[in-house]
């Protein structure tokens, strides 16, 4: 509790909540010792004095007692009552809940039907009933309103002592023999304290309302007491003549409730876990978000302690059950309302002094505009027009997509940390590229940032370009007709790929109809440039541009007219059904008419792969897109994708962290770590050489066909957090030298360069392995290679040199395996 | 969808049995004679005499709940003695005006609440967002009562735009539409000041709940599909948070209904709440009885209502 305490004092809604109830609160508890008139004093000779009379600042009622007493004494008792209710209903209500939620079965069941039943009561109803019954008064009111609430606190308790009774130290205390009633007192009530406490700030604002509605009825306070509600409910008498009578006492009341509620919002804040997590995820985890944690056995060291996919973030269970059904009024306030803002500001220099960033990733260029972007654009669109033989080459042509220096940048505690970090992605028309890495590699980041999605609270940089364009400069509406038409996606679980509340065939023929009224791809981009530099300008630290952009957009759509309408001609349906057809599904039968959730995982993928076909896309992006699904489904759909992607001129981007997966379906593989590409090979190349210790590690606990007893390793230790990689103990050097087994002393000397190896092959290792290494050879290259990562990291360039000698020396024998490795590859490879 | 109806309407039953069994059973905490307590210390010997084999009196509390309850269903809740009527004719009568303001109110509040709860989700930690913030907290915090005090003088005393209460002109023969415009003018202040504290609740759960629904996979994918903006918006987004919201407001129903008592008592509005405190102020126990009850069943049927509009719009909820 004293940290909780601390906290709260550095929690500005805390402190303005406070603030604002003390200006109520301290008085009123003050009052025994103010110079106060007496509030029941009545003097009909002064009666109805105006504010500012002397004696009375705020004048007199119509009794001619004195207001500002009133006022006081009136909030010391609202005060009272309020605090009074909250007890009475935490301490019954706890009760029931501790009775119902511990001892289970035919208690729980009895006494929740009984809490089910009240609840289905509007509560100021029952509150009013219980006032009927027991007469009028200002402590009868005070246990009616306590009464009513009672529901509420039984519920959630009930709620809370479940999750306290399923916890191990529960079952410890058990095994220990300890007495049922032991464990009530010792393990459960301290652990219930903070949800009691949760609950009696939120419901508080709520008995102050309502018991001052209770004595405004003349059902509570009687008078001569000063009380506020009474106050406000004689004053109404004379509204027209003197509203101050009526007016300020209602002022206090909101003063007061403003200022609990704030602070309950903020003790929420600190106090509820679940809203907690959910800041977390919004907030500083966010680009990792999480996984489900499905994976394969196999994969010992894919561990998913980060999920992949940003579109996780912000869901969460819909947290309108609990307090909003024991709310029909207030205090089913913000349970599920308010997300916790503890997104950290993305600051603009991402990071200091890490002089070798761009040199050693190679690319350079970059910062100059895409001049003429338009022009590239359709040129290089007529060019794929004209040439549609050109299969997947390596060198001269213009990749379809191309990202440059690509960065995704999440929130987190140290500010804007790279969970993708300066990536450069090339993919040829019709190329087949696979990106394998652990979660929390950032392949995912990467997928979704190539069509221009920002996690939340994160942002891009560098560039991503179609055919020449940069889609991070363009405008939200001309991004908008690229995504889903040139460039698809298909996400990890099928769930996520289809709206949960539209029918199948209607999201069908809504993707197909999002780009029937085509605009002109050209002045799209003539409009897009214009105010690519308005959105550039614009683009601020808070909310990435996708973030931001469709709501500027969605003003723009409001005005065209209805560009999403869809009437299903037709030539719509037939093209549902041709799509659902080449899935593999019947696109006659019932499959249209059914929700998402009557499909089964593999249908329900099958259907997001028709959308994506919808539009024939260039480049269709496969996140994950098996991993969720039986092992026989994945066969099928990854069957499909590459009858789908074979022999024609479309690109497929499979991201996976199953590299077995990868090389079956993939021309070229690109290997992610901790938002780094370490490697880049063809497929051959990759499965006869792979020369990044990583790469060695995925390939080596990829379990294999026919050999069973093989024994899987799992690679030590854990992938660096964005954080990590950014600011961390990795950050100097390789990312994978603290896992690596041949790591040296340099390797966190400097980070290497991403190395051409081979025509095709580039590396980023200082000592990559080769397949059929062999232990001669001179240290030569190897030292050669130390020296480039030097100069690049020119900081400290020269110790780096210095301390060369003792590589060569210590260590060198596996730098010069495996340079000599890589230089029988090379010869093989020229045979 | 007809098997949730037919399981949501069966759940019905015991949740009426129950609520007639709690407002039975509130009655009861009645201090001493209810006879006494209901006539009043000047009722004659016989008269009280007679109201006890009325109530079941000499009989033990189940069989007198199930006399009671025997009565209500043959649509009989007693004679009020305040209104020496029968209780039904009396509180049905009132109930017409109840459900206006309090639907009036809760429409208001629905449409305000969404409404600012979507615009500041989509320009969340914006100044707009911490506007509606601001002024969501006001909503939750404002006492309703006074609210309707602050309405009378600022647009019936001091503007003089709108009447000070009633439901009608006095001694108004206005017929059609006129009447129809007699009774909105009267009905928007009392209206308003319930809608404003229901939309308080409902803008920030909207809020938040459309803040998820903004960062969710389903409309992340909508966008990712290229499907434009505003249908992204108003198809996918509002589905969405409506199907979420619609317990909520449901729930609100209820404050809406409690909150009509004060309301109804400030305005003169001619409704069942005004007749419950009424009713209380006189000792009618058996009015007080009947009003409740049938503002209790009308809120579950609310809330029926808003359960079959949920899984309308969200297949996959279940009857629990």
């Amino acid at each position: 509790m004293k940290t909780l305490g601390a906290r709260l004092l550095r929690h500005p809604g805390a402190m303005i909540g406070l603030g604002v109830l003390g200006l109520v609160v301290v008085p009123a508890l003050a009052a025994p010792w103010l110079p106060l008139a007496d509030p029941t004093l009545t003097m009909p000779a002064q009666r109805m004095l105006p504010a500012g009379s002397t004696g009375h600042p705020l004048g007199t009622d119509a009794l001619g007692r004195d207001l500002l007493a009133r006022l006081i004494w009136g909030a010391r008792s609202s005060i009272t009552v309020g605090v009074v209710a909250a007890l009475v209903a935490a301490l019954i209500g706890s009760l029931i809940g501790i009775l119902a939620g511990f001892f289970g079965r035919v208690t729980d069941a009895l006494l929740m039907r009984g809490v089910d039943v009240l609840m289905a009561f509007p509560y100021l109803l029952l509150a009013l009933a219980i006032v009927a019954a027991l007469g009028p008064g200002l402590a009868n009111a005070m246990l009616a309103i306590a009464l009513a609430n009672v529901p509420f606190f039984a519920r959630a308790v009930r709620g809370a002592v479940l999750d306290i009774r399923h916890q191990d130290y529960i079952d410890a205390a058990r095994l220990a023999g300890h007495r049922e009633w032991w464990i009530v007192i010792v393990e459960v009530l301290p652990n219930l304290i903070p949800t009691v406490l949760l609950l009696m700030t939120t419901t508080l604002g709520w008995m102050v309302l309502e018991t001052a509605g209770l004595s405004f009825l003349g059902l509570g306070a009687q008078p001569p007491d000063a009380d506020l509600g009474a106050m406000l409910g004689t004053g109404r008498e004379f509204l027209t003549t003197y509203p101050r009578v009526a007016v300020l006492p209602g002022l206090v009341i909101l003063v007061l409730v403003v200022g609990i509620n704030l602070f309950g919002d903020a003790l929420r804040d600190l106090l509820d876990p679940r809203l907690r997590d959910r800041g977390r995820r919004l907030g500083t985890r966010a680009g990792e978000c999480r996984d489900a944690g499905r994976h394969h056995d196999g994969h010992p060291g894919h561990d998913h302690r980060h999920g992949d996919h940003p579109a996780h973030a912000g869901r969460q269970k819909a947290g309108l059950s609990g307090e909003g059904q024991a709310g029909d009024g207030r205090s089913a306030g913000g349970d599920c309302g308010e997300p916790v803002d503890d997104r950290h500001p993305l600051d603009q220099g991402r990071r200091g002094g890490s002089p070798h960033d761009r040199e050693v990733s190679g690319e350079g260029q970059g910062d100059e505009p895409p001049d003429d972007a338009h022009k590239g654009y359709r040129a290089a669109r007529d060019a794929r027009e004209r040439s549609n033989e050109g299969g997947p080459t390596t060198g001269s042509a213009p990749p379809l997509i191309a990202a440059e220096g690509l960065s995704v940048l999440v929130p987190s505690e140290r500010g804007a940390a790279a969970a993708v970090d300066r990536l450069d992605l090339r993919l040829q028309a019709g190329e087949r590229v696979g990106m394998v890495g652990e979660s929390g590699s950032g392949k995912s980041l990467t997928a979704l940032a190539l069509l221009g999605f920002a996690p939340p609270g994160g942002r891009l940089e560098g560039q991503v370009e179609l055919e020449g364009t940069d889609l991070l400069t363009l405008d939200a509406d001309v991004l908008r007709d690229l995504r889903g038409r040139r460039i698809a996606y298909v996400p990890q679980e099928p769930s996520d790929a289809l709206d949960p509340l539209l029918r199948v065939g209607d999201q069908l023929r809504e993707a197909i109809t999002a780009h029937s009224s085509e605009i002109s791809a050209d002045a799209d981009v003539a409009v897009g440039e214009e105010s690519a530099a308005e959105l550039a300008s614009t683009e601020g630290g808070s909310g990435g541009r996708s973030e931001t952009g469709p709501v500027r957009s969605a003003v723009v759509m409001a005005g065209l007219g209805d560009l999403g309408s869809d009437k299903p001609g037709a030539e719509t349906s037939k093209r549902v059904e041709t799509l659902l057809n080449k899935v593999g599904l019947d696109g006659v039968a019932g499959i249209q008419r059914r929700f998402p959730h009557e499909l089964s995982g593999g249908q329900s993928q099958r259907v997001a792969i028709a959308m994506a076909l919808a539009h024939e896309p260039d480049l269709l992006i496969a996140d994950e897109a098996t991993t969720a699904l039986d092992v026989t489904v994945q066969a099928e759909i990854l069957a499909l994708l590459e009858r789908l992607s074979r022999g024609r001129d479309r690109s497929l981007l499979f991201v996976s962290h199953d590299l077995a997966l990868v090389t079956e379906l993939c021309d070229r593989v690109l290997v992610l770590y901790a938002g780094r590409v370490v490697e880049d090979a063809p497929r051959e190349r990759l499965l006869d050489a792979p020369a990044h210790p990583y790469t060695v590690a995925l390939l080596a606990c990829s379990p294999e066909l026919g050999r069973p007893q093989k024994p899987l390793p799992a690679i030590a230790g854990q992938p660096p957090s964005p954080a990590e990689a950014t600011w961390g103990a990795a950050a100097a050097g390789c990312r994978f030298a603290p896992r690596c087994p041949k790591a040296q002393p340099v390797c966190e000397q400097g980070e290497p360069g991403l190395d051409e190896l081979a025509p095709g092959h580039r590396v980023r290792c200082l000592f990559p392995e080769g397949s059929k290494a062999s232990d001669t050879g001179d240290g030569a290259d190897s030292t050669d290679r130390v020296a480039r990562a030097d100069g690049a990291d020119e900081a400290d360039g020269a110790e780096v040199t210095d301390r060369r000698a003792g590589i060569d020396g210590d260590a060198g024998n596996d730098g010069s395996r495996a340079h000599s490795g890589r230089f029988f590859n090379e010869r093989d490879s020229q045979r | 969808m007809g098997a949730y109806l037919v399981k949501r309407l069966l759940m019905l039953i015991p949740v009426l049995l129950g609520v007639s069994l709690v407002v039975f059973g509130v009655m009861s905490l009645v201090p001493g004679d209810p006879a006494l307590a209901i006539l009043g210390p000047y009722a004659t010997p016989e008269r009280l005499a007679q109201l006890r084999t009325e109530l079941g009196l000499d009989h033990s509390w189940p069989v007198r709940y199930g006399i009671w309850l025997g009565g209500v269903l043959d649509g009989d809740l007693g004679r009020s003695v305040s209104l020496e009527r029968p209780v039904l004719e009396a509180v049905l009568e009132r109930l017409g005006p109840t459900v206006l303001l309090a639907g009036t109110a809760l429409l208001l509040g629905t449409l305000l609440g969404l409404v600012a709860g979507m615009v500041a989700a989509l320009r969340h930690n914006q100044l707009t967002d911490r506007l509606v913030t601001f002024g969501v907290l006001l909503g939750i915090s404002i006492p309703s009562f006074w609210l309707g005090l602050l309405l009378i003088l600022v647009f019936a005393v001091w503007l003089g735009w709108l009447p000070v209460s009633g439901m009608t002109q006095v001694w108004s023969d206005a017929q059609g539409f006129s009447s129809v415009a007699d009774v909105a003018r009267h009905l928007l202040l009392p209206a308003l000041s319930l809608a404003l504290v229901a939309g308080g609740v409902i803008g920030r759960l909207t809020r938040g709940a459309a803040i998820d629904v903004l960062a969710s996979a389903p409309v992340r994918m909508a966008r990712a599909r290229g499907i434009p903006e505003r249908r992204v918006l108003l198809v996918h987004a509002l589905k969405s948070v409506s199907a979420r919201m619609v317990p909520v407001i449901g729930l609100q129903a209820g404050f809406v209904i409690g909150g009509a008592v004060y309301i109804e008592t400030i305005f003169q509005w001619p409704g069942l709440g005004r007749l419950l405190v009424e009713a209380i102020a006189a000792r009618d126990l058996l009015l007080v009885q009947g009003g409740v009850l049938v503002l209790a069943v009308a809120y579950v049927l609310v809330n029926l209502a808003a359960d079959l509009t949920q899984h309308a719009l969200d297949r996959r909820t279940r009857a629990a």
